[in-house]
């Protein structure tokens, strides 16, 4: 059947699939888990730049911040610098306006004036030591800021200078023109740290620290003395005025976690894992269906051998009789094709004609219940017309499920087998024959010179009578002795000749009522002149009174007979003086015993295995079916022939029938 | 001298009785022996006559019989009795000097013609057997030299040549030759190659 290419193509081609289809989950999800680490890394990079914007905004706006600050003092110290500069006091209303300036958190830790010529006229609060002004270089207020100042005519901001306190302090020189008489500057000292701290409102400094660094990058004031954990996000923009290379670094706290995108994330990342996990499980179960479909195609492909190598025919049937499936030996048995023969339906194709219903039958009964174990023999019909004997043996068909689906039914053709052993039967019977008429040979050998006996002394005395007659001397009385010797001769060939007749009639086995101690003793008169002449003795202890037996009287003669001349043949070696033959009967239970005792060369043990093998022999001429033959005559009437060592040497043969017939 | 007469051996009962009434109505003497061991343990040297023997018998048998006869040098001729199947082993016999043999069953009369012919024979035999012993005898009286003539007479020479051979006279060969003829008791040459022969033979 051409099933198995198309399989393997189709394979091939599903493999081919199935490999695509096996790899596209992966690629899907590598893409997949691509697609939302981009993703992920996307919103990450937009809130970082979302921070960032709001960073340089917040940055913008202190900046911008700071700057109106001081522009506001400016404009302020502008503002009082004239009142402070003509009047040698200030007025009370300027006086206030500075302690406005300073006390309000502008920065202003002092507020200083002086004239054209740069001599301080006063200070707020008041200079009383000028050594202390300029602390770190004794040239505050400095002299070429304030020139810078009157030079530009506007204010002008100095550089930081450290003070005590570790602190850092900047001030900005603002010139004061009177109808453009240069008046003098007022200086005003901004503590850095101050203004950065104080100036900046509270939600800034929560968010952001905030530092100033001088042109050497290092830190001289700061809003916040903690360091942020890390330098997360931060922003450096030149702090404008002062100038002087001083920096604003505004640096970010670490803005609260944003709970939801971790959740996101986290749960994101778990999905995926999950889902490569369980892509990977997906993928061992599959290699192992695989695994298990390439088992079972193997096996298939085994079984599939098996079936076609084997020489029984195979088909198999559903519950309805519907032939489902044969092998190529069913197919060569009946000469159908496998296309021809799946599908059908009873009456097959291949049953014989003659014998439908009969196989109809049989087809009903498997249907019912399978066939017994010994298998069915159903004759069947070939394509060709030829008929051929089968046996069949039915097996149940059960699917997946636990349920009977039908039978498998082994068919062997055993026509050869039939013919053979009905050759074997047939010349069987032709060697019974055979045997017999070997057997009857040797004793018509035996029964010429037996009858020979009397005919000659018939003859003697015959002539001797016709002596006298012719003599003239007749004595009637001696004629008379003599002519009854002769009678008493004939009767003797007569009873030769009858027992003759009685031993060859071959007839269908007989069931008559007989006694057995007389067909022994018939048995013994046939074979006692071969006996003599072999000097061998013939003895009988027959039980009297034996119940008869229903049997062929010359059937079990012949056993009787043959196992005698077994005997004897076996003596040839044994002294003269113990040839002897023991023949003896009696009665056990419901069968008759027979036992024929010779004191032979016994039984070795190679042929005991065989001695009941046809062809079997011993003998240099023996055809090796008596015993064989004494056998099945023992059996088909139900008896048994078997035998033992004689204690005293020899062999005992025993034959058991039954006295009852059952 | 025992008479002559027939040895029967046989182990039918039936065949002695049957065969002694027929040779009876013939007048002739016939002894019964029930088997060869019987026979053979009553036989004499002198006995006279024939045996007639079965071949098949009870114990030993006829042929088996015959054999001992041979190795006991008894003259007297041997009839077998055979069945049909026989006949072979009778031929067998008769090669190793049996007299003849006959088939059972007989018919009328053959059987006691041939025992008579034999009992004739063995007197015949009797009577060379008497004529061999008396030119034994008459040999015996010969002396060494005579006996030397007589051998080259026998052989055909003439007494001149004889005289040669000898180294001898004519005359005294003549002498030793009429000698011998007279002790011989024959009257030629002839004469004494005669009954020399019947003695050699």
């Amino acid at each position: 059947m051409p099933l198995l290419p198309a399989i393997s193509t189709q394979d091939n081609s599903a493999n081919r699939r199935g490999r695509w289809i096996g790899r596209l989950p992966y690629f899907v999800l590598a893409l997949f888990l691509a697609t939302i680490a981009l993703l992920v890394w996307m919103t990450r990079e937009y809130d970082a730049e979302e921070q960032q914007t709001s960073l340089i905004t917040d940055v913008l706006w202190m900046e911008q911040n700071l700057r109106f600050q001081l522009d506001r003092n400016e404009a302020l110290l502008q503002q009082v610098g004239l009142d402070l500069l003509r009047a040698d006091r200030p007025s009370s209303q300027t006086e206030a306006q500075l302690r406005q300036l300073m006390s309000q958190d502008r920065g202003i830790v002092r507020v200083l004036w002086l004239d054209q010529h740069g001599r301080l006229k006063g200070a707020l609060p008041p200079q009383t030591d000028s050594g202390l002004v300029g602390e770190a270089d004794g040239t505050v207020p400095a002299e070429s800021v304030m020139k810078l100042a009157r030079a530009v005519g506007r204010p002008v901001y100095g550089p930081a200078y450290p003070v005590v306190g570790g602190k850092f302090n900047f001030e900005v020189h603002v010139p004061t023109w009177s109808d453009d008489a240069f008046l003098g500057v007022v200086v005003a000292v901004y503590s850095l740290s101050d203004l950065v701290v104080r100036e900046l409102p509270w939600w800034f400094s929560e968010r952001y620290r905030v530092a100033v660094l001088d042109p050497d990058g290092k830190e001289i004031a700061a809003k916040s003395k903690i360091a942020p954990l890390a330098t997360y996000r931060s922003y450096t923009t030149p702090f404008e005025p002062p100038g002087h290379g001083l920096t604003l670094q505004i640096t970010a706290y670490k803005g609260e976690t944003r709970w939801m995108p971790v959740l996101l994330i986290a749960s994101i990342v778990l999905f995926g894992v999950i889902i490569v996990w369980s892509v990977w499980q997906l993928r061992r179960q599959l290699a192992r269906r695989q695994a298990a479909e390439q088992a079972l195609r193997h096996e298939s492909a085994f079984r599939k051998a098996m079936e076609d190598s084997v020489i029984t025919g195979l088909r198999a049937r559903d519950r309805e009789g519907r032939i489902t499936h044969v092998n190529p030996a069913f197919c060569r048995m009946t000469g159908f094709s496998a296309e021809e023969l799946v599908g059908a339906t009873p009456p097959m194709p291949y049953w014989d004609l003659d014998q439908l219903e009969h196989t109809l039958e049989v087809h009903d009964m498997v249907m019912r219940g399978g066939t017994p174990t010994d298998g069915l023999e159903v004759s069947l019909r070939r394509k060709n017309g030829e008929r051929f004997d089968a046996l069949i043996f039915e097996a149940p068909l059960i699917d997946p499920e636990g349920r009977h689906s039908g039978w498998m039914g082994s068919v062997l053709d055993i026509t050869e087998q039939k013919r053979a052993m009905e050759l074997a039967r047939q010349q069987d019977e032709r060697l019974q024959a055979t045997s017999r008429l070997v057997t009857m040979g040797e004793m018509a050998s035996t029964l010429a010179h037996e009858l020979n006996q009397p005919l000659a002394a018939i003859s003697s005395y015959n002539t001797g009578c016709i002596n006298r007659l012719d003599a003239g001397q007749v004595d009637p009385s001696e004629l008379r002795g003599v002519h009854e010797k002769i009678g008493r001769q004939a009767r003797r060939a007569g009873e030769i000749i009858r027992r003759v007749h009685d031993f060859v009639r071959r007839a269908e086995p007989k069931r008559e009522a007989l006694d057995l101690n007389n067909v022994i003793r018939d048995a013994v008169g046939l074979i006692e002149a071969d006996a003599r002449k072999r000097q061998m003795r013939i003895s009988s202890q027959l039980t009297p009174d034996l119940p008869a037996l229903t049997a062929d009287p010359v059937m079990i003669e012949q056993i009787l007979v043959n196992l005698i001349r077994n005997g004897m043949d076996a003596m040839v070696a044994t002294p003269a003086a113990r040839r002897e033959i023991t023949i003896s009967t009696r009665l056990l239970g419901n069968t008759l015993e027979t036992r024929v005792c010779d004191h032979g060369s016994g039984i070795d043990a190679a042929t005991v295995e065989r001695l009941f093998e046809p062809f079997f022999t011993t003998k240099s001429e023996g055809m090796g079916m008596g015993l064989n033959i004494c056998r099945s005559i023992a059996e088909l009437h139900h008896g048994r022939l078997t035998f033992e060592p004689n204690p005293t040497g020899g062999t005992i043969f025993i034959l058991t029938l039954p006295t009852e017939r059952p | 001298m025992s008479p002559a007469c027939a040895h029967i051996i046989d182990d039918d009962e039936a065949i002695r009785d049957a065969l002694q009434w027929q040779f009876r109505t013939r007048g002739v003497e016939c002894t019964l022996w029930p088997g060869a061991e019987a026979f053979l343990a009553a036989w004499q040297a002198d006995w006279r006559g024939c045996i007639v023997l079965d071949i098949r018998m009870e114990g030993m048998s006829g042929l088996e019989c015959f054999d001992a006869l041979i190795e006991r040098h008894c003259a007297l001729p041997v009839i077998f009795i055979t069945g049909h199947g026989d006949v072979p082993m009778a031929v067998g016999a008769l090669k190793k000097g049996a007299f003849d043999f006959i088939e059972k069953p007989f018919n009328d009369n053959e059987l006691i013609e041939r025992v008579q012919r034999a009992i004739d024979h063995d007197a015949e035999h009797r009577r060379a057997e008497a004529d061999r012993g008396t030119v034994e005898a008459r040999l015996a009286t010969l002396t060494a030299r005579e006996r030397e003539v007589m051998e080259l007479i026998l052989e055909g020479k003439y007494n001149k040549v004889i005289a040669d051979q000898l180294s001898i006279s004519m005359r005294t060969v003549e002498a030793h030759r009429s000698r011998v003829f007279d002790k011989m008791q024959v009257r030629s040459a002839v004469e004494l190659a005669q009954i020399l022969t019947t003695l050699r033979s």
